[in-house]
């Protein structure tokens, strides 16, 4: 078995990119980075829960965008690239005001996450397919607004996004380890929600047992 | 008994590891590998896998359908007539792209069976004001 390894190598002329006048990187920025502005008023929404807000961290992370939009590499993934800019101005500029404390930081141990890890019912697991298929809209949106912010934002990378651990630790600029305890923890925080919702409706008989194995997760 | 309770260690091992199985996390091959053995073997583990994943497919559908919000109207316009502004004072000040290299790689394994093509793109820009323009908005 002979592998035979050639490598080839251009180099395109400079022009290209050289002559690009502030006018063409404009023309440039809007036609590769606007069909983007839904998903990162999306996210947007995610970070600040207001709209006034999240209108106002996506015009500052186009503005911030376009002034370093000559260290974006072209063929890489635009839409992280911006997704993470949205991150460090919401860091930057919103959370400097408030002055929150952080919920959680760091990573949890294997221990903390899995805890509840055993084999549910039966009963619980169909109590639960049920409210999940009869949930009335608003629901989703109004749980996810609820949870920690780590967690919501974890959560909506990799469940609205689709993003991998990886590509959501970038976009938030922390390790996957800890994307993936949020995400887990996340995930777990809005079922418990949602199966909270339906029992206050009276929905539902068979819930105590899905959510109280799981109650006292957080710290 | 004591096969009871080694089936039962493996058991806490494999739901410890569940998340990452259903969001296709697992990058070692024989890990996957023995956890999906490990559910034909295992009917409760199975269960639990499948219930997971029916979860968390009928919760992204719900995300989906409630966290896509579209864009103001109002937004857009917002950002097109700034990026307009900082394209005309990045214009007025006077920068301009000043160096651009761009590297493509191509790097091709070949077995006389099957060809492997990689190819990597480089791409470094410079330009002649390293301040840019103010920006109105920090």
């Amino acid at each position: 078995m002979s592998s035979e390894i050639e490598v080839r190598k251009t180099h395109s002329p400079a022009e290209l990119l050289a002559s690009e006048t502030a006018a063409e990187r404009g023309a440039r920025f809007a036609a590769d980075a606007m069909q983007y502005t839904s998903q990162l008023y999306s996210a947007a929404l995610r970070y600040t829960k207001n709209s006034h807000d999240a209108q106002d961290l996506v015009q500052d992370t186009y503005a911030k965008a376009f002034t370093s939009f000559h260290q974006f590499e072209p063929g890489t993934n635009l839409k992280a690239w911006l997704y993470r800019i949205l991150t460090t101005t919401f860091i930057n500029t919103y959370r400097k005001d408030q002055r929150r404390p952080q919920i959680s930081d760091g990573e949890l141990e294997d221990w903390q996450i899995f805890e509840a890890s055993s084999h549910t019912s039966d009963q619980g697991k169909s109590a639960e397919d049920e409210v999940l298929e009869n949930m009335p809209e608003g629901d989703i949106k109004k749980a996810l607004g609820e949870i920690p912010e780590e967690f919501r934002l974890a959560v909506f990378y990799a469940d609205v996004e689709g993003y991998s651990y990886k590509e959501i630790a970038e976009i938030l600029g922390i390790p996957s380890g800890t994307v993936m305890s949020r995400l887990h923890r996340g995930r777990k925080l809005l079922r418990e929600l949602l199966m909270d919702y339906a029992k206050d409706r009276g929905y539902g008989k068979d819930l105590k047992e899905v959510t109280s194995s799981k109650k006292g997760g957080e710290k | 008994m004591s096969n009871n309770h080694s089936n039962q260690t493996q058991c806490n091992e494999v739901l410890t590891a569940l998340i990452l199985f259903i969001d296709n996390e697992i990058s070692d091959a024989a890990q996957a590998r023995s956890l999906e053995v490990h559910f034909q073997e295992c009917q409760p583990c199975c269960q639990e896998m499948e219930h997971e994943r029916q979860v968390l497919a009928t919760m992204r559908t719900l995300l989906n359908n409630e966290c896509r919000e579209e864009a103001p109207q109002e937004l857009n316009e917002r950002i097109a007539a700034q990026t307009a502004l900082l394209a005309a004072q990045m214009g007025s000040g006077g920068q301009f792209v000043t160096e651009y290299r761009h590297t493509q790689t191509t790097t091709v394994y070949n077995d006389g069976v099957s060809e492997v093509r990689i190819e990597e793109t480089h791409i470094e820009i410079e330009t002649n004001n390293e301040n840019g323009p103010q920006f109105p908005f920090f």
